[in-house]
């Protein structure tokens, strides 16, 4: 399949691009944190129902939007309560921010927990809903692009609502999102750097007309598109194996994108004066929750060869040599 | 695109059961260290093959004999020749894309008539003579020169790196006409009878072993005026043209046969080695899953251009995009084959003649791996490409 988006989804891409155009500056008083949320955003995502596409039109969609509004300097919180929560609890009442977290994680500083009104814990085969009191999160002091929160008390769960069945779901358009979201951040700092680098002179001309920053740039920019393609097309096919895919390739090139995109911001790019952090550490943020690409890696070995190292679909090949 | 692929289910089965029925299942044994002759031998019988059932030129127009078959169906039939493990028509690479690519666009109706035909008998070889000694990535400084004599011109010069012209019948040639003019602007296109007196040719031994490519010496080569394709000094035009021949669905069906020789990569980290263990460790499968998420990059990055393709898009810089993102792969690919099983995978065995670039023969696909580096527009062109066009990056400053 391709991934041209058909006249429908232009039109929600278009209309969520247009609100996202107001919301591409950053107050002055927010300049130099390490994270901002953009609470109107999040609100208007909220009212105009871009946060529903997932359940009402479909897992494309839910994806597309958080894909876009990544690229976005303001956090956001899209994939709980556009993506996972939707598709993985169907019936399940959404309003707000929705984190996630697994249930041997409740003890760990869980990103968006600070703003979020429900935490769905993915728990094996099922998911918990816990709905979240105020005053049990402290948020935690962090230089992610996110805000985190801990539980100031380990979480009862005993009124937890359970959704049977769901755990597998919940991990996969998790590792979706994950996808979408990084693919997202990832194009932002690179058109963030082309910017830079087209206007920053050096020896008496743009550093970017210089190759050795040319090439990279075109490298991170092959992996930015790859990356957004494998989350696209785990979105529309809705398949565990998909989603691994995007979520490891998503991890696996961001070493590179993060290096290079520092470097080629100079000094410049160390600073909190400088806007880049803010997708950088988003990435970093995102990556970690994912788990990290080895893992990654290693989870797809594991699910698609553990009965002998063969692709399942390629059984039918002679292509035995001699 | 997905739509347009699903109503042509029945056209694949008919093209998957006909592959079945007609692909011989020794053929990998009979060509592994085949001669030459037996190579060609195999290529006519193959192609012959394809074109009785309609299979050989795809993407040629009906009206020049070929299939005429929409974009679609021939993404079908390109995705079933691949996974079905057939063999690459190497032999006919330059004849069956860039002939057409080139004579359909620009040609006369006598090049046409006297050319198309004889290419889908099978009988008629091409190369193609652009790059020279000193003009590879910067083509348009080639030095070889024809000069007009009345009803021909005479040609002097040298190319090199000439795939396949040792079989070859003729020869896509591009030679400087006007000297005074600027790079590109004085350059010629001919077609080049390569029986034509005053032609050397010089086999070149490539690492692997083989000889694929050669060089061609011309003295004083007489070329008819009516084999000049395209007007006078506007031979690099022409050449874009059959440049951008290149660039259809073979990528497709080279993705497409990645997918499957990936089975051969997983197929040897599962033999044990010499302590009697699978190579099947933590790292071993890190680096497959990384070959494996790379090649479904490849994948979707390639639908999403022919998808382009489809629906009638200007195309952009994908095809740099997509080139470069194949032989990076491939290399690490190939990589990853010659040092799976130690030792082992490193010996340099014998040539699957016609093979795919991944034919299980590691060492040998290794080596391959760096042409695609360098052939065809180097990565490094590539990306001073996609920077330019693509990211809207600064020109690199011109030399002094
Ligand atoms: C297997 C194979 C088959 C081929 N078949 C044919 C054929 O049939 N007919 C034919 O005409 N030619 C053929 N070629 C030639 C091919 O087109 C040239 O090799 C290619 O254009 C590169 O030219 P070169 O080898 O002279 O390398 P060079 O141009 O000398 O390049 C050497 C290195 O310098 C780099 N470089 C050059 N310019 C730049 C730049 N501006 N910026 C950064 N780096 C740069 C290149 O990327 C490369 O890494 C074939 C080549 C191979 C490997």
């Amino acid at each position: 399949m391709d991934f041209e988006l058909s006249e429908d989804q232009h039109a929600l891409v278009s209309a969520l691009q247009a609100i996202l155009e107001d919301h591409s500056q950053i107050p002055q008083s927010a300049r130099f944190d390490s994270h901002w949320c953009d609470t109107d955003l999040q609100a208007q995502l909220e009212d105009m129902g871009f946060l529903d596409a997932a359940r009402e039109i479909g897992g494309l969609e839910g994806a597309l939007v958080v894909y876009e509004t990544a690229r976005v300097i303001g956090a956001v919180e899209t994939i709980g309560r556009g993506l996972v929560a939707p598709i993985a609890c169907p019936g399940l009442e959404l309003s707000g921010p929705v984190a996630l977290a697994r249930r041997d994680g409740l003890h760990l500083a869980i990103r968006n927990l600070p703003i979020a009104r429900m935490l769905l814990i993915e728990d094996g085969a099922d998911v918990l809903v816990l709905d979240l009191a105020d005053g049990v999160v402290e948020p935690v002091e962090t230089i992610l692009a996110y805000p985190y929160g801990r539980f100031a008390a380990p979480p009862v769960l005993d009124d937890a609502r359970r959704f049977v069945g769901a755990g597998e779901a919940m991990r996969k358009w998790w590792r979706v999102g994950l996808a979408a979201e990084i693919a997202g951040a990832a194009s932002a700092a690179i058109d963030f750097t082309v910017d830079y680098v087209r206007t920053r002179k050096a020896f008496g001309r743009p550093i970017g007309a210089f190759q050795s920053v040319q090439h990279r740039l075109v490298q991170r920019h092959g992996y930015a598109k790859a990356a957004y393609y494998l989350a696209m097309r785990a979105a529309w096919s809705g398949t565990a194996s998909d989603a691994q895919v995007a979520a490891c390739h998503a991890q696996s090139g961001l070493k590179e994108l993060l290096f290079d995109l520092h470097q080629f911001n100079g000094g410049m790019g160390m600073t909190n004066e400088h806007l880049l952090h803010f997708w950088i550490y988003r990435a970093r943020a995102l990556q970690a929750e994912a788990g990290g690409p080895t893992r990654a890696a290693l989870a797809i070995a594991a699910a698609r060869w553990d009965d002998g190292l063969s692709e399942p679909e390629e059984r039918h090949l002679s292509m035995a040599r001699s | 695109m997905l739509e347009e692929l699903q109503r042509l289910e029945p056209f694949r089965a008919e093209v998957r059961g006909w592959l079945a029925a007609n692909l011989p299942s020794d053929w990998r044994r009979r060509m592994l260290g085949a001669s030459e002759a037996d190579h060609v031998a195999f290529q006519e019988w193959w192609f012959g093959k394809l074109m009785a059932a309609g299979y050989g030129a795809p993407h040629w127009p009906a009206e020049w004999g070929g299939s005429g078959f929409s974009f679609a169906q021939q993404i079908v039939l390109y995705e079933e020749i691949a996974r079905a493990g057939a063999p690459r028509l190497i032999h006919y690479f330059v004849a069956l894309h860039h002939v057409p690519g080139t004579l359909l666009h620009w040609g006369t109706h006598a090049q046409r008539e006297r050319h198309l035909p004889a290419v889908l008998s099978g009988k008629e070889i091409w190369c193609q003579g652009f790059s020279e000694p000193n003009a590879g990535s910067d083509l348009a400084s080639l030095r070889t020169r024809a000069v007009r004599d009345g009803d021909h011109y005479v040609v002097n010069g040298q190319k090199t790196w000439s795939s396949n012209a040792h079989h070859a019948q003729f020869c896509l040639l591009l030679a400087r006409t006007d000297p005074a003019a600027s790079k590109s602007r004085g350059i010629s296109y001919f077609i080049l009878d390569m029986k034509t007196p005053g032609i050397t040719l010089r086999p070149i031994k490539q690492m692997t072993g083989a000889s694929h490519f050669n060089e061609i010496f011309l003295d004083d080569v007489r070329i008819p005026a009516e084999n000049l394709v395209g007007p006078e000094n506007e031979g690099w035009k022409v050449a874009q043209s059959t440049l951008s021949s290149e660039r259809g669905l073979s990528i497709l069906e080279l993705a497409e046969r990645m997918k499957q020789g990936f089975a051969l990569l997983l197929a040897d980290a599962r033999v044990p080695g010499p302590d009697g263990v699978p190579y099947d460790d933590a790292e071993t499968r890190r680096r497959l899953v990384d070959i494996h998420v790379r090649i479904e990059a490849l994948r979707v990055l390639v639908n999403n251009q022919l998808g382009a393709v489809l629906r009638g898009e200007a195309l952009g810089v994908a095809p740099s995009i997509v080139k470069l993102y194949y032989s990076d792969l491939l290399r690490d690919f190939t990589r990853l084959g010659a040092s799976i099983r130690g030792i082992e995978s490193q010996h340099l065995e014998d040539v699957l003649m016609g093979g795919p670039n991944e034919t299980g023969y590691w060492m040998q696909d290794y080596l391959y791996s760096w042409a695609w580096t360098i052939s065809g527009g180097s990565s490094e062109i590539q990306r001073n490409i996609i920077a330019e066009r693509g990211l809207g990056l600064p020109r690199e400053p011109a030399a002094a």
